[in-house]
């Protein structure tokens, strides 16, 4: 309601009630004999209330107050009428003294006296109406609206039928309404739910201010019954009188009842209290389980909220290092409240019966009600640790015990059956917490090491020829695919002094990572020593000299190194330890494989004693296949190996075909054998045909 | 696929290992603790039995590279027998002939070990 409108309404009403004042004194002192004035005095005086109360109801709305506050304030209001109306009370009766009671201020006071009287105590019932309307409205149920508004009705009616304009037969009606209005008085009064929602302190501030309330209506009653106060109302206003009487009745039956019914709730006020902030703490805890990224903040958060759970002194939290697979459990306190790591020491450290087995053994919660007295907990007392109760809940995820969660009061008995089922359920929810975090970090870890091996991929792939060599006698191709993301085979090109060119395939024993940074290594020394060796088995026992103190003991290296001589149309050809070239030279196939051994197998003097050299004098169209073992043992889905005769016959079958058209088929035959079983190992291949010179001139 | 197997023998001062399946990145742990066991025992003249062994990887072969130094140091060796020429030709192509005796049948092996004491 704006405050125009407010304004409008007081002083319409306020302007109402002057006119009747005015017209009561006059009509004292002359007789007014107007047709219908009388009717229109209570038509104004009835107005004016209805005003009134359209500015107290407005005023009400939008003030959502605590309702003790707003019973407390209907007290203080109730307060103020019980003075005034005792006050007249006991000066009239006094002053009566017995012979006349029925005397008053007369005149124009008395009439001032009257409007007064009427204008405050309509104020309060209109108060007192609507404070109750607020309360039984509060939770609603079916039909308890329906019976406020039978009330309202009733007492409508009620007031209007003792109008003085109604004659006799009125009074009937009002005999058989005024008891129905009482009925439903009552029958409003049941509805009390409002006060199970009130805390404990807000339901002791209720009993005061019902049984205040109860006291003051009832008070009410007596002193308006049969007084000045009846007298001067009646005389003001028969509905106004009825209204205010009756309401004063629904205010005693109401908060007496109110009275009565949260005396009835106050056992149970801290046990409903309870229950309520235990639901807000799991409904918190569920949805923390959703907001896990943090570890520490979780494990903080649990011993907070365990002391909001079951309403402990101390908390704190524990879990296992390792699985407790031997018998030897790590625990680790990862977060606590209120408590220190040296008396959790004192408190959990024990040889003999020690609180944690007791609850990893039952894998059940342990309350212990007087640690001082009992058996098993003695000893804490005795370290210096004082405290009266505790619970210890095992944290169990699939079977498996993770950790522990305890709680202390300060007081014995301190903890109750509700209290265990809640630290259970709770240790439920901080175990799945727990685990989806624990799970959320490694797949975390999990996704660097994942880009990490992506990087490492990029970097081994740019470690291959990036573009193949193009001379104009020659034609290669090359691929190089490793089984995981890195892998441990090498091939490269160099373009050497004079004429000549190397071509070098190598596979580290092994795979990925290791094998990797092997791999890496063998490139730079092929690399430097490449152009210092003159022939490939000198390179070879170079290699071997660089490579044997760098190696793990099980680690290994084959290398097939060639040279061509462009100019000679010769490959000179050194193998150590690795698969031997597939030379085809029209329709004669040889596996050429002159003696090696692996480099890092062996010691420098064995080495170049055993490690040949072998020359091939190229003619037109014939072709060199350098490889890893990888190609040959592809294993089909039967464990077959694509072995050296299907290498050999799939180069046999495209050789008139350029190199990268033979290196397309023989990955086509590869592929077909082993069908849809991923390659095995990392695989290298490399086609070099020998176009001549005297196809390019 | 025959599954992998480390079984092992004791006679005459010689150990006889017996390879089973597939020895490859996976399984060479087990032939690794077969080996380190004997080592253990001070028992260095070894006897490989590879009747059964149907394939070897590079990281199987790297297993023998780990021990065959220690095992010489202690007066003792290694010696391989009864290799499917499959699995021959895979140590024959890295040049293990050259450092290891190879034999076709066990009992020669264990004999050689005889004719040194």
């Amino acid at each position: 309601m704006s405050r125009l409108k407010n304004i409008i309404v007081i002083l319409g009403s306020l302007l109402l009630l002057l006119s009747v004042f005015v017209y009561d004194v006059a009509e004292r002192a002359v007789t007014i004999d107007i047709g219908g004035a009388a009717y229109i005095r209570e038509a104004a005086v009835l107005a004016a209330f209805l005003l009134l109360y359209l500015y107290v109801r407005g005023s009400r709305i939008g003030k959502a107050v605590a309702i003790p506050k707003n019973i407390g304030k209907l007290l203080a209001y109730s307060l103020v009428v019980l003075f005034l109306t005792a006050t007249i009370y006991f000066v009239t009766q006094s002053s009566a003294n017995g012979e006349e009671a029925s005397v008053g201020p007369r005149g124009a006071v008395g009439n001032l006296l009257s409007l007064l009287l009427a204008v405050s105590l309509g104020l309060f019932s209109i108060t007192t109406l609507l404070t109750i309307k607020d309360l039984i409205l509060r939770k609603r149920k079916k039909g308890t609206k329906r019976n406020f508004v039978i009330y309202l009705v009733l007492m409508i009616c009620t007031n209007l039928s003792v109008l003085p304009l109604i004659p006799a037969e009125g009074n009937l009606v009002a005999s058989i309404l005024f008891p129905l209005a009482l009925v439903l008085i009552v029958i409003n009064s049941f509805k009390q739910n409002w006060i199970v929602y009130l805390s404990r302190r807000e339901k002791i501030y209720s009993i005061v201010y019902g049984a205040l309330l109860f006291v003051s209506f009832v008070g009410l009653n007596v002193f308006s019954k049969q007084t000045l106060i009846d007298r001067s109302l009646g005389m003001f206003n028969q509905p106004l009188q009825s209204f205010i009487q009756l309401n004063a009745m629904f205010g005693a039956v109401y908060f007496g009842m109110a009275f009565v019914t949260t005396l009835f709730h106050l056992p149970t006020a801290d046990v409903f209290e309870r229950k309520q902030s235990e639901l807000t703490s799991l409904h918190n805890l569920s949805r923390l389980v959703t907001q896990v990224f943090d570890f520490n903040d979780l494990l903080n958060t649990v011993t907070n909220m365990t002391l909001e759970v079951v309403g402990a002194k101390s908390a704190w939290l524990e879990l296992l290092k390792a699985p407790a697979s031997n018998g030897e459990v790590r625990i680790d306190v990862v977060s606590l409240k209120n408590i220190s790591p040296e008396q959790i020491n004192a408190i959990t450290v024990d040889s003999e019966s020690s609180l944690r087995r007791l609850v990893m053994e039952s894998k059940r919660a342990l309350l212990i009600d007087d640690v001082s007295t009992d058996r098993r907990t003695r000893y804490i007392k005795k370290r210096g640790v004082d405290i009266g109760s505790l619970l210890s809940v095992p944290l169990v995820s699939h079977g498996e015990l993770i950790g522990f969660l305890h709680a202390t009061k300060d007081f014995q008995f301190g903890f109750d059956q509700d209290d265990i089922d809640v630290m259970t359920t709770f240790a439920d929810h901080v175990t799945i917490a727990i685990e989806n975090s624990k799970l959320i970090q490694k797949s975390l870890v999990r996704e660097r090491y994942q880009q990490e091996m992506m990087v490492a991929q990029e970097m081994q792939r740019r470690l291959l020829p990036q573009r193949l060599p193009e001379h104009p006698f020659l034609q290669i191709a090359a691929v190089s695919e490793p089984s995981m993301e890195v892998g441990g085979d090498y091939f490269d090109f160099v373009k050497l002094d004079g004429d000549r060119f190397g071509v070098v395939v190598g596979d580290v024993s092994g795979k990925g990572v290791s094998a990797a940074f092997y791999m890496a290594e063998v490139k730079g020394i092929f690399q430097s020593l490449s152009k210092l060796c003159t022939s490939p088995r000198d390179l070879l026992v170079r290699a071997n000299q660089a490579l044997k103190d760098s190696l793990e003991k099980k680690a290994f290296i084959s290398l097939l190194y060639g040279i061509i001589d462009l100019g000679q149309g010769k490959l000179t050809l050194a193998r150590a330890g690795h698969c031997p070239l597939v030379y085809i030279s029209g329709l004669a196939v040889e596996l050429v494989r002159p003696t090696g051994i692996g480099l890092g197998l062996t010691n420098d003097a064995l080495f170049e004693e055993v490690t040949q050299e072998t020359t091939i004098d190229l003619k037109k169209d014939d072709v060199c296949i350098f490889y890893t073992d990888g190609i040959n043992e592809s294993r089909n889905g039967a464990g077959e190996e694509f072995g050296f005769d299907r290498l050999v016959q799939a180069a046999l079958g495209a050789r008139y075909l350029p190199a990268e058209q033979m290196k397309q088929i023989i990955l086509a035959e590869i592929r077909n054998h082993t069908g849809d079983s991923s390659y095995g190992d990392d695989m290298t291949l490399v086609v070099i045909k020998w176009v001549g010179q005297s196809e390019v001139q | 696929m025959s599954e992998f197997k480390v079984q092992h023998r004791d006679g005459e001062g010689v150990s006889v290992i017996d390879l089973r399946g597939y020895l490859d990145a996976h399984t060479a742990p087990d032939l690794e603790n077969a080996f380190q066991k004997l080592l253990n025992e001070k028992k260095f003249n070894i006897v490989v039995n590879c009747k059964d062994l149907s394939y070897i990887s590079s990281a199987g072969l790297g297993v023998f590279m780990a021990f065959i130094e220690d095992v010489r140091k202690n007066q003792g060796d290694i010696k391989l027998t009864n290799m499917s020429p499959k699995v021959y030709n895979v140590f024959d192509l890295l040049g293990f002939p050259i450092l290891y005796e190879i034999y076709k049948d066990e009992l020669e092996a264990v004999k050689k070990f005889g004719e040194r004491r």
